[in-house]
């Protein structure tokens, strides 16, 4: 198994990248069908790109080298010359996309606005104006400690909290629970794009890619049993979910490396990167490389050693929502 | 504005008593219908008991077996209790989602003043989550998503002395609530109103001991009697609710259990004996056992009703072991739903349904042979 760190040694170069092809593809998440293109290939692609100045400071993103990482990301996910091309391959125009934020740990260890903001101006690019792009996370009050502005008029994008729309009157039952689905999804999101933080959660292990979807539901706290597993995959399994998320960027900037999911100043540690997939699995597979790489550095024991391996992310990979064998990842790394 | 749905329309009368399916539904009075209620407002947070600091602004729950461990910003398992800082908050003391005045016999408590009215009533939240649950829609929701009213414990026990009832905190988990039990009890004897639980029985021993000190009567589901069953389909564990159970009997609170039989789950015959076994050896053969009728919910509508034939079965099971005062329960009109003296046989409570039809009991003796019968009577 290639670590992460190997794959970017041969990566130094202005956007050069690196590809470390798996042995064979598991299979591929509904979501990775585009709705405007050519399918993804068989192995999925996890793309991650690191900026040195990605961070100004501390917490606050460059925009100048998040536009750079986007687009660099987007077009090789896609394999498009560009950033919005990249898009167009994971949306439509006239669509109304649902970007799932993670707000609840604040500012500090939320996803970053500045990240947010440059995706939505790619997406008014591609005619998905400001009032067809809604952020959301359970709480407007999340929202707003996390930076960002609530609001409905979508002059750039609308921003609301789960709380403000509220949630499907019946529960949706699942093998091993039940939940009510946020109706921003259901009523008004003919796509998502998961945008999740990167971070070591006490409960599950690890929050990413498939975590970041319990914002989706009204009763997470029902879930956090068993290191929330096998409950986040049940969740993700959902067609609501499932068929609705087109893409992820993971808030790799600054992650946080253990006692999360809340924010710890000494445990936020500058990795400059974002991670790009259709494949929720796939992308969290490539994120638990980079969140022990980080853990390691601070000298912490690997999750497996503190009984938190994320389980999660094998029961996924079991259910058929990805690909759970890094061997069978595409992983292309990238520096801008 | 979003449309008017079914939460709507059942609004601050939703709920039933997780405890058992048919008898807990709310059929009565909702004293606070949602359009008058405070439909998303934001909960109040009380100083909650029952609970630790941890380092990191984190904090332990420690007032059932779950024992969250809950960041900053974030809820224990149900819902409804919350870190801020690293201070732990209850969001739903004085602010009950569903109140009605239901007769006793609903509760089920039949040897606790039978025919006299229960102000009932419920907050958001559980520590369970049963897949049968009749309540679902409050008992699995934040305190953010449902209907409620501000009511402080004094005015609970102001409105249950002008109803001439007792108060009963019952329809989703009052653990969960229970520094407003402890509360509102305390309030309600103060002004001669008697005060009964109706609980699953999740509880750490402390908590429930401190609310024993104020209870008249509890009432507790026994769900099932495996491990297995507590797991898989209530995300609980059995041992802590058998606790609960003697440490309620131990209080002196009067207690009553209930058994919801649930066909093809916790209804075989070895299972109901084993049940039945340890009420006898650990709580004495007076302690009654309900047995009531479930009804398709939530996530087992693919469940059938419970025949009639295995609520008898499981009565005659549990009389056969030596239980004293066995009922069925959602099924009116039956035989087991009458109190019987166990030892001239002659019925000295009759019911039907809710309703209480006579009482041959004299200063809780049997009025037929002097029998004394358990239970509170006046």
């Amino acid at each position: 198994m290639g670590s992460l760190a190997a794959v970017a040694t041969g990566c130094s170069s202005s956007c050069g990248s690196t590809r470390l092809a798996g042995n064979s593809a598991s299979g591929t998440p509904a979501s990775a069908i585009a709705p405007n293109g050519p399918a993804q290939p068989s192995k999925p692609r996890v793309v991650v790109v690191r900026a040195k100045q990605a961070l100004t400071h501390g917490y606050d993103a460059d925009r100048g080298a998040l536009r750079a990482m986007l687009g660099a990301g987007l077009a090789a996910l896609a394999g498009t010359g560009d950033g919005v091309a990249g898009l167009r391959r994971y949306f439509r125009s006239g669509q109304t996309v649902g970007l799932k934020v993670n707000g609840l740990a604040g500012r500090n260890a939320a996803t970053h606005v500045e990240l947010v903001d440059e995706l939505s101006a790619l997406l008014r690019q591609m005619d998905i104006g400001g009032h067809q792009q809604v952020v959301f996370d359970r709480f407007a009050s999340d929202l707003t400690a996390s930076g960002f502005a609530l609001n409905e008029r979508g002059d750039a994008y609308r921003c609301t909290g789960n709380d403000a729309l509220g949630y499907e009157e019946e529960p949706t039952v699942m093998p091993s629970t039940a939940s009510r689905l946020a109706r921003v999804l259901t009523e008004r999101a003919d796509a998502v794009l998961n945008l999740p933080v990167l971070k070591q959660h006490m409960l599950s292990g690890m929050s990413g890619a498939l975590k970041n979807q319990f914002g989706c539901i009204h009763n997470p706290n029902k879930m956090h049993l068993d290191k929330c597993d096998p409950y986040i995959a049940e969740v993700n399994a959902l067609p609501a979910i499932r068929q609705k998320q087109r893409l992820i960027v993971m808030d790799a900037l600054r992650p946080v490396v253990d006692n999360g999911p809340s924010y710890q100043p000494n445990m936020a540690e500058v990795a400059n990167a974002l991670l790009f997939a259709v494949d929720p699995v796939a992308v969290d597979v490539v994120g638990l490389e980079l969140l022990e790489e980080l853990r390691r550095k601070h000298s912490l024991p690997s999750l497996a050693k503190v009984d938190l391996t994320p389980t999660h992310i094998q029961t996924s990979a079991r259910m058929g929502l990805g690909v759970g064998d890094r061997g069978a990842i595409d992983v292309i790394s990238i520096e801008v | 504005m979003r449309g008017f749905t079914r939460r709507d329309f059942f609004g601050g009368c939703a709920g039933a008593g997780c405890a058992f399916a048919i008898g807990g539904s709310l059929g009565g009075l909702a004293l606070f219908p949602s359009r008058l209620a405070r439909a998303g407002e934001t909960p109040r947070p009380h100083p909650a008991r029952f609970w630790k600091k941890l380092p990191n602004k984190r904090v332990q729950c420690q007032l059932c077996p779950k024992q969250c461990l809950v960041e900053d910003r974030e809820r224990g398992f149900c819902g409804v209790r919350e870190n801020r800082g690293g201070e732990y908050f209850t969001l739903v003391w004085g602010q009950p989602c569903a109140v009605h005045v239901d007769p006793i016999e609903k509760k089920p408590l039949f040897h606790f003043l039978p025919g006299s009215r229960a102000y009932s009533l419920a907050t958001a939240g559980c520590n369970l989550e049963c897949k049968c649950c009749q309540n679902w829609d409050i008992s699995q929701s934040r305190p953010e998503e449902v209907d409620w009213q501000w009511m402080p414990p004094e005015e609970v026990a102001r409105r249950a002395r002008a109803e001439g009832a007792c108060v009963t905190f019952t329809y989703s988990e009052p653990i969960v609530f229970l520094e407003y039990c402890i509360d509102t009890a305390v309030a309600a004897h103060k002004l001669g109103v008697r005060t009964t639980m109706v609980t699953g029985g999740s509880g750490e021993a402390e908590p429930m001991k401190e609310a024993c000190k104020v209870l008249d009567a509890v009432k507790i589901d026994l769900k099932g009697f495996t491990e297995d069953y507590y797991r898989k389909l209530c995300k609980g564990k059995l041992a802590p609710v058998l606790k609960t159970i003697e440490t309620v009997h131990e209080s002196g609170v009067w207690l009553e259990l209930v058994h919801l039989c649930i066909p093809g789950a916790n209804d075989s015959e070895p299972e109901v004996r084993d049940m039945c076994r340890w009420v006898k050896s650990h709580l004495g053969a007076e302690v009654p056992l309900h047995f009531t009728r479930f009804s398709p919910q939530y996530q087992m509508k693919n469940v059938p009703p419970t025949p009639f034939e295995t609520l008898i079965r499981c009565r005659e099971i549990a009389l056969g072991e030596g239980l004293h005062y066995v009922y069925t329960g959602n099924v009116p009109g039956i035989e087991g739903e009458h109190t019987y003296c166990p030892r001239c046989h002659k019925v000295v409570v009759a019911r039907h349904g809710f309703h209480v039809e006579s009482v041959d009991l004299k200063n809780g003796h049997c009025a037929f042979c002097g029998q004394s019968i358990p239970g509170i009577w006046s």
